[in-house]
């Protein structure tokens, strides 16, 4: 790394790190646990998102209020590091970002399939990624699943969507291959060796909930096969089609041999539960993150690690507050939080 | 006499000239730094200021050098 790329990094990592010690601790989900939703709103109110509460007050109220006001402060943070980075990391940046064009694809189109109309899709969509706020609404206007791919085919996703047959699972699976191959490309474009073992990490800690996901609903090898992610640091091809083969528990204990397992082994014995299995892996995913960005401070890696904890804490804070509204348990709603 | 007046004085130059040098390498990325973490909260000047100065303390080393060759040696 030269020095113009440490002065580069010096920049966007003392500001992410000043970012996140915006973000809000995380002793204060149990916390909110024990409030009320007008309390949470409030308090949230008075923090980073107020600016997008006052400005999305007239609009919405409640929790509609609450979660188009994350959402906003979500898209706008990410929007933010994109423009204020440079060179490399701006490229790396914009790459992983895509995550949110997807993620909008995907609502929309799901969207469209049941039925929703436009302000429920709007609802949950992040213009965090390449396609803005204004072209989603566009999208979201749009009658049809049809339509909506016929609208994408100027865009570099139309590829993995193209081929739609009724079928909503295969195309979005070709999204999320898309993603992750265009990510893979853009870490060897780079050279930024750290982005890839980063990437690479996730990439083994979504096949791995992709199959235990596969593994519960007892799906056949071949269809586990299709939906895994090639290019994990630790799940190579050959492993994953080994443990695509395996039953449930010939499976559990065959991930005793990777790294991947001190997420789960405290819960070994009570893997009935996917929530459960997934929080662990998404825990694991977020420590590894920090753990790394303290180990190449002047690398991309802080930028990464801030990125998953922004997007954890407000994927907590909506758990919390759609957990209440649906009047869940506060043992059902703390099980689903990452903390 | 004069040529080695002339040395010292190339060689104040040099110590002072280098560590200037090796100071701007210094700041540069702190100073980046500290108008990174500024940019995002205020606070940060008091901190971002002192911590980009400290570098500063090698183009002062440089000065002290250049200054005992000057007048140790009364060019």
């Amino acid at each position: 790394m030269g020095t113009s790329n440490t002065v580069k990094y010096a920049y966007i990592v003392a500001r992410v790190r000043a970012m996140k010690g915006k973000l809000i601790p995380k002793d204060m989900f149990p916390k909110f646990i024990n409030m009320e939703i007008p309390e949470i709103t409030r308090f949230i109110g008075e923090s980073e998102y107020k600016k997008d509460v006052d400005e999305l007050g007239k609009k919405y109220k409640g929790t509609d209020l609450f979660e188009h006001a994350l959402n906003q402060n979500l898209a706008l943070t990410y929007r933010k590091l994109m423009e204020v980075s440079q060179d490399e990391a701006n490229y790396l940046i914009t790459e992983y970002l895509r995550y949110w064009d997807i993620w909008n694809i995907k609502t929309i189109l799901r969207g469209k399939f049941s039925g929703a109309n436009e302000e429920e899709i709007l609802e949950d969509v992040v213009s965090a990624g390449q396609l803005r706020y204004r072209d989603l609404t566009e999208f979201a206007r749009i009658q049809t699943v049809e339509g909506v791919i016929a609208a994408l085919s100027k865009t570099t996703y139309y590829p993995a969507i193209a081929g739609y047959k009724g079928v909503l699972a295969e195309i979005e699976n070709n999204l999320d291959k898309l993603y992750y191959t265009g990510l893979v490309a853009a870490g060897i474009n780079s050279k930024d060796k750290l982005f890839s073992k980063f990437l690479r990490t996730e990439i083994d800690l979504k096949n791995l909930k992709i199959l235990f996901r596969m593994k519960r609903a007892e799906m056949e090898r071949e269809e586990i096969l299709k939906l895994l992610i090639p290019g994990g640091i630790e799940l190579k091809e050959s492993d994953l089609t080994r443990l695509a083969s395996l039953a449930f528990p010939e499976f559990v204990r065959a991930l005793e041999e990777y790294s991947y397992w001190e997420a789960i082994r405290d819960i070994s014995n009570d893997l009935n539960s996917l929530t459960n299995i997934e929080t662990r892996l998404d825990k694991y995913g977020i420590l590894y993150a920090t753990r790394i960005s303290y180990y190449y401070p002047l690398s991309i890696l802080p930028v990464l690690d801030y990125i998953v904890s922004k997007k954890i804490e407000v994927d907590n804070l909506r758990m919390i507050v759609r957990g209440k509204e649906t009047k869940l348990s506060e043992d059902t709603i703390k099980a689903h939080l990452v903390m | 006499m004069v040529a080695d007046a002339g040395m010292i004085a190339i060689g104040a130059g040099i110590a002072v000239g280098l560590c200037g040098i090796g100071a701007a390498m210094g700041e540069q990325a702190i100073g980046a730094a500290a108008v990174g973490a500024m940019a995002e909260d205020e606070k940060f000047f008091g901190k971002g200021l002192l911590m980009t100065v400290i570098p500063e303390s090698i183009a002062i080393f440089g000065l002290v050098v250049a200054l005992i060759l000057l007048f140790v040696f009364n060019v």
